[in-house]
């Protein structure tokens, strides 16, 4: 009793010894505790037969019926799958462009022509998924898309885009791309910034070309935040991005083989089909998963690189 | 030879930049072009890069509505109240997460940190939300979640942990509480990136449309992004802009409608992006390297 005593005592002494410090903490840790970690509780949804007349608390345990249900069907693999495969896609191909997009940037001599470019490529970042949903839908709709229309004055037939389902991972990683290289590749610059330009004076003494620094000393000295941000990546891969999809692709059910992600289909479970049950045994299976991921490969960081885990 | 490959190098990086620069820049061109389109040459045309007929009916079918000038206002407002609250709970959360005398200052780090890896997830959110804390058709359903985000947290963290300590032991010693070194030192000294962190906050509320998609029916209370969203997939455009009761005898133009108000809603990011720029690229890059 004598440790709890002092444990107590300790605890009292530090709030009052501080409490104008813990004071300006107050409302941010309010919000954790209401925000992210009251809603947590919802989990146990998962495990129970939710009727919203029962409440959280009084609806019916069924243990893992939900589980059941939800992994006895297709659809688990499907959106699984689509989520890691579309994530996937992003990852590469995104941070790929945007490392691309760095160095071609820091190559530029013409301070002019770097801002310019440099604010071009970084102003679709600023605009959100429903703006970019109308883009989208002024190049691909297929009567008054931009692309339909060109095919058709070439002589070739439109695609009917928004009822081709195999088309749309690419479509979503362009426009990925377009969306984030820019924001991704001030991070690479910055990484750029940082090298000391006494390799490269060293190299050009030996005759490298502009070529041969890029691929031997920028991307080996980038490899650090290449693999940070690779890992953060991986860290949300089961995470599809919802604003994205759901702007872009929305409803169409054709088009679900393809772009169905686990936060789309937790949404329509909860939304359109009231199933909270479903929904928080997807959503629970989503958090699970994601959460080893990260514990996972932040040990395989640690192993590669120290510098380079995240925690 | 080597001569005229690196050259050949510099040349295709130069194209290479060039044209991404312009994929960027032409969905914007194409958007705001055709928003000055006639109806009839989208409809027969569709998009064009430059449409041929000149007109300005979408706006002013647009401007005649109620709905965009609501719509302004909750966008402007939940913005706004927004972005202040959201800097002011950030900022002074992450002074005491930096600051070396709070003992606990880990734990709460650790308790920020695993909300970045273990989530309530989209039902405990939308519980939370709409049937505990009632928000349902509520302006503040738009403002609330998104007040603590624990990125712009620890950027805030990695920031106050790069001042000079002494300046707070000198200030204690002349008898300042830590709610006055916060306000009247820290506070000021740090307008920089607590102008950084305010404009990431600004975007995200006036980009955000799910929380509006999730918890607002009520089209009084539809943000700009919720707007257009419901201009894309509303049939009945007409009674959605105009407000009920008013009966127009023209044509609506429905895909000028659309452009415009898209126009309408990043004008404001495209007017205020050449000034606010560098400051979002000082905060990416505080953000990327961080410990």
């Amino acid at each position: 009793m004598k440790w709890q005593r002092r444990f107590g005592r300790g605890v009292v002494a530090e709030f009052s010894k501080n409490r104008y410090l813990y004071l300006l903490a107050l409302p941010g840790t309010l919000f954790l505790i209401v925000f992210a970690y009251i809603p947590m509780s919802a989990h146990l949804l998962a495990f129970k037969d939710f009727r919203l007349s029962d409440g959280l608390w009084g609806s019916k345990w069924v243990g893992f019926d939900n589980f059941r249900y939800f992994f006895s069907g297709n659809d688990w693999l499907r959106v699984t799958y689509n989520t890691l495969f579309l994530n996937g896609l992003f990852l590469v191909f995104g941070l790929g462009f945007a490392v691309m997009l760095a160095i071609f940037l820091s190559e530029v001599i013409s301070p002019l022509f770097k801002r310019v470019a440099q604010s071009f490529v970084f102003l679709p970042y600023f605009i959100s998924w429903i703006v970019i949903s109308m883009m989208t839908q002024a190049l691909f709709s297929t009567s008054e898309g931009i692309i339909n229309k060109t095919l058709n004055s070439l002589g070739f037939e439109g695609v009917e885009w928004y009822l081709t389902p195999s088309v749309w991972p690419a479509i979503l990683t362009i426009i990925y791309i377009w969306k984030f290289a820019g924001y991704n590749s001030i991070i690479f610059l910055a990484g750029i910034t940082g090298i000391s330009p006494e390799y490269y004076e060293s190299a050009k003494l030996e005759g490298a070309t502009r070529f041969q620094q890029m691929i031997y000393i920028t991307l080996p000295l980038l490899r650090p935040i290449i693999l940070l941000m690779l890992l953060l990546g991986v860290g949300r891969i089961f995470y599809g991005d919802f604003g994205m999809i759901y702007a872009i692709v929305g409803d169409i059910g054709v088009l679900y083989p393809t772009t169905d992600v686990i936060d789309t289909f937790a949404y329509r479970a909860l939304r359109q089909l009231g199933n909270f049950s479903t929904s928080s045994a997807v959503v629970l299976y989503q958090s699970v998963m994601g959460l080893i991921t990260v514990v996972i490969f932040n040990a395989i960081a640690k192993r590669i690189d120290t510098d380079s885990r995240l925690f | 030879m080597v001569e005229l490959r690196e050259r050949a190098f510099v040349v295709m990086m130069y194209t290479v930049l060039v044209i991404f620069a312009l994929v960027c820049f032409l969905p914007f061109w194409l958007v705001i072009i055709n928003s000055f389109a006639t109806e009839t040459s989208i409809q027969t045309q569709g998009y064009q890069f430059f449409p041929r007929g000149f007109s300005l009916s979408a706006y002013e079918y647009l401007f005649s509505g109620k709905q965009l000038f609501s719509s302004y206002k909750v966008t402007l407002f939940v913005t706004t109240v927004g972005t202040l609250l959201a800097v002011l709970i950030t900022a002074t959360y992450a002074y005491t997460l930096s600051h070396p005398r709070v003992k606990y200052r880990n734990i709460l780090s650790f308790l920020t940190y695993f909300t970045m890896l273990f989530g309530a997830g989209l039902v405990g959110f939308y519980m939370l939300i709409a049937n505990w804390l009632g928000l349902k058709d509520s302006i503040w359903a738009l403002i609330l979640p998104y007040l603590l985000n624990p990125f712009y947290a620890f950027i805030l963290v990695s920031f106050f942990r790069t001042l000079p300590f002494e300046m707070n032991e000198a200030a204690t010693v002349d008898g300042a509480n830590d709610l006055v070194i916060f306000f009247r030192i820290i506070w000021p000294i740090s307008t920089p990136i607590i102008a950084t962190v305010s404009l990431f906050y600004a975007l995200s509320y006036w980009n955000d449309w799910w929380l509006s998609l999730l918890f607002v029916d009520n089209y009084k209370l539809h943000p700009l992004q919720m707007m257009i969203r419901q201009l894309m997939s509303n049939l009945n455009a007409k009674a959605y802009v105009a407000g009920s009761g008013t009966n127009y005898n023209i044509v609506v133009p429905t895909f000028g409608m659309q452009l415009a108000i898209v126009c309408v809603t990043i004008g404001p990011i495209l007017f205020v992006y050449p000034f606010i720029q560098k400051y979002f690229v000082k905060g990416i890059t505080i953000g990327a390297i961080k410990g």
